[in-house]
């Protein structure tokens, strides 16, 4: 095996890798940062612009509406994924009778395409159609109903509560494995120490499940940047572009408004956003690991 | 070692980009190139805005069919279809990789940039070899024109307003809306109707914000034609007296209660659903939908063109009837002259009397207009559009929606979204109006 840690070799096999990663990647959000200094239909020539898509960012009322969605969806979801996540994930990790089911039907939503998703929803929380809004209704609640989609308030709230459910699954299953990579003498030893439930969780599960915690923050911070079908299939932005995020909104101004140096500046913004979060969040875990 | 290592890494990178670039760049002028299916006939393809033509634009769908069949191993019409709004993105793709269909569908507001950019084919040739074609579409084509000449041609004629269900309108005893009915009455009628138990007039925001056609009307009768190049020019805002008035009514409407309570959540064709199944009293749209109605509503189908307004000063006596988006050729198409004459017969095949024919059959307004083509007894809901076109009230050249760039569209049904559903307030639904007019300069 000595041979292919050789550094032409390493490189060769790098190649590919690099090849895609740079087609697909690197270069389409260097265009698209490039795009957003310009003002370009989309039509014919784009016409350098300087920095007035930037300036009309913090200008326009929508940008800052899509930005506390986004980050109304990032804490709720961050919250509640990850401790939520983590304590079903340590409830299905004991051989509990029925667990092997339980961890299916928790699983389930995440292989649910996200528009399918999105139309689920449309008929839990849709003011005139929705379950909810029809139960209260049945059961003399009526003045509990809201326009949980499609009002002024609840709509980021709901996209959070949606995003949490599609995604619980995926990342229990990534604590699942998490927990079984944990030596079971290491338990063992706790217990005979005298280590109570909840001690063993503090001292030596979270400690020793650092690096899978850290993963599974990276990806919920990632993936709420990436939410667009949920929002597209149940509000589509609206109404008046109030439950937008920053990603829905940049498609729409870009696809719909045809204005695609702006929407690149919003892109631009989010990618930034999301980079300058995620390396806070890393530097916070690395120091604490250090 | 280590720097021929490099070396041979940089080489291996530029041959690999080179490789790339030059699949890349295979794609140009596709349009020109004369593609032959098995019999040998020269296929044209056709870039339209449905994903299944013959589901969604059976007029069309059958136009072609027709057209395949009668130059059968000479010339073969090819669909390029995909929903409208990736089909806008594919156009504006294969724009910029010179891969664009020989003939395609265009919105109203994008049209102009391309045409400004030098991708469409001039049709006046077209249009001085074939008058009877020209005096069929009896000016509808100036809508298309600019000063790079005639750079499309009407898809087909659309008359839009608010169709309804006089079912509804008798169990709500209610009388029948006419070509008289203000705006006053228009809002007891919503009152009366919604007393009734069915949602006066339905429409839906929800990705289809497009969907406002009856109030088309509304903006025209508020003189947005007369206004419309003076705003574009600078000259006037959006936000001016005329607009502020129409825009309250919009918002008198609304307060009336007259759409869904979840028009935020549903979409256009939810709510042409809830027209459908008689559980909305109206529904604003086009001739499109005329077929839809006729197998759902029948004979208790009536159109009208919405309220006349007493507080304005422009012309009321308006019927929406306007070209909609055009059609529109590859400048390319014309560097092939066996290309060139496949397109060509394609338009006069379109553009002709067959073609009409086949228009009529399904309900749908042609471009052209041909003395011996009308609708059949059983096509309810075009007749009813038939009998309202014959008052002979003068028509605008444009749809108001279809007069401005894409932005400043987006703005326009966001903000009268806005008004109808509470969100904005009519003057800062103008303002904003305004913001995307500056924007888009």
């Amino acid at each position: 095996m000595h041979w292919l840690s050789k550094r032409k070799y390493k490189i060769g096999l790098l190649i590919p890798t690099l090849l895609v990663y740079s087609v697909f990647i690197v270069i389409p959000i260097i265009i698209a940062v490039g795009y957003s200094f310009t003002k370009y239909s989309g039509i014919g020539k784009a016409r350098f612009y300087g920095l007035s898509n930037y300036i009309r960012l913090f200008s326009d009322k929508v940008f800052w509406i899509s930005l506390k969605n986004t980050m109304i969806i990032f804490v709720l979801a961050f919250v509640l994924l990850l401790t939520i996540s983590f304590l079903v994930a340590l409830l299905l990790n004991n051989r509990l009778a029925g667990a092997d089911f339980s961890k299916a039907l928790v699983f389930s939503p995440a292989i649910i395409a996200p528009i399918i998703v999105g139309i689920i929803w449309v008929y839990i929380l849709d003011p005139n159609i929705g379950i909810i809004n029809n139960v209260l209704d049945a059961i003399g609640a009526s003045s509990l109903k809201h326009k949980w989609i499609g009002g002024e308030v609840f709509s980021p709230y709901s996209i959070a509560v949606i995003y949490f459910w599609q995604q619980l699954g995926y990342l229990v299953t990534i604590f699942i494995a998490g927990l079984k990579m944990i030596p079971g003498d290491v338990l063992e030893a706790a217990q005979i120490d005298g280590a109570s439930g909840v001690q063993k969780v503090r001292y030596v599960i979270i400690p020793m499940m650092r690096t899978t915690i850290s993963t599974v923050s990276v990806l919920i911070i990632t993936g709420v940047f990436k939410i667009f079908e949920i929002v597209q299939q149940t509000t589509g932005g609206g109404p008046n572009h109030l439950s937008e995020t920053l990603v829905t909104y940049s498609y729409s101004m870009t696809f719909s408004s045809s204005d695609y140096g702006y929407g690149m500046s919003l892109a631009t913004f989010t990618f930034i956003l999301s980079l300058v979060i995620t390396g806070i969040y890393s530097r916070i875990t690395r120091e604490k690991e250090a | 070692m280590k720097s021929k290592s490099m070396k041979k890494f940089l080489s291996l990178i530029l041959s690999s980009t080179m490789v790339i670039g030059m699949l890349s760049g295979c794609g140009g002028n596709e349009a020109a190139d004369v593609s032959k299916d098995e019999s040998g006939a020269t296929v044209v393809k056709f870039g339209i805005h449905v994903a299944n033509p013959k589901e969604q634009e059976v007029v069309t769908y059958n136009i072609v069919q027709a057209f395949n069949e009668k130059y059968d191993g000479k010339y073969k019409i090819e669909f390029e279809a995909s929903d409208k709004e990736a089909h806008s993105k594919n156009m504006k793709l294969e724009a910029s990789d010179g891969t664009l269909p020989q003939i395609f569908w265009l919105d109203a507001s994008e049209a102009p940039e391309y045409s400004d950019s030098g991708i469409l084919l001039d049709l006046t040739d077209f249009l001085n070899e074939n008058t009877e074609i020209k005096d069929a579409l009896g000016g509808m084509e100036t809508a298309f024109q600019d000063d790079n000449g005639q750079y499309g041609l009407p898809y087909q004629c659309n008359v839009q307003g608010i169709f309804y269900n006089k079912e509804l309108f008798d169990q709500a005893n209610v009388e029948y809306p006419t070509n008289d009915t203000t705006y006053e009455e228009f809002i007891e009628m919503i009152g009366k109707l919604k007393e009734s138990g069915v949602t006066p007039l339905s429409i839906g925001s929800k990705n289809s914000s497009y969907a406002m056609w009856e109030f088309n009307e509304s903006l025209a009768r508020y003189g947005w034609e007369e206004n419309i190049n003076g705003i574009l020019d600078g000259e006037k805002k959006f936000n001016n007296p005329d607009l502020t008035a129409c825009f309250e009514k919009l918002q008198g409407i609304a307060e009336a209660g007259a759409f869904p309570e979840n028009m935020a959540t549903i979409e256009y064709f939810d709510a042409k659903q809830l027209f459908d199944e008689g559980k909305a009293a109206m529904f604003g749209t086009g001739q499109w939908d005329c077929a839809e109605f006729d197998e759902n509503i029948g004979e208790n189908i009536g159109f009208w063109w919405g309220p006349k307004f007493t507080d304005s000063s422009y012309e009321q006596d308006i019927a929406m009837k306007v070209p909609s988006a055009p059609i529109v050729v590859n400048a390319e198409v014309a560097d092939n002259d066996a290309m060139k004459e496949a397109v060509y017969e394609f338009l006069k095949f379109y553009y002709g009397e067959e073609a009409a024919e086949i228009s009529y059959e399904g309900s749908i307004f042609p471009a052209t207009n041909y003395s011996d083509v009308s609708a059949t007894e059983s096509q309810y809901s075009m007749n009813a559009m038939l009998e309202a076109l014959g008052t002979g009230w003068t028509t605008p050249q444009s749809a108001p929606d279809l007069t401005v760039t894409s932005a400043v569209q987006e703005a326009l049904y966001n903000s009268m979204f806005g008004v109808m559903q509470g969100t904005y307030e009519p003057s800062e639904a103008l303002d904003k109006m305004d913001e995307a007019l500056s924007y888009s300069k």
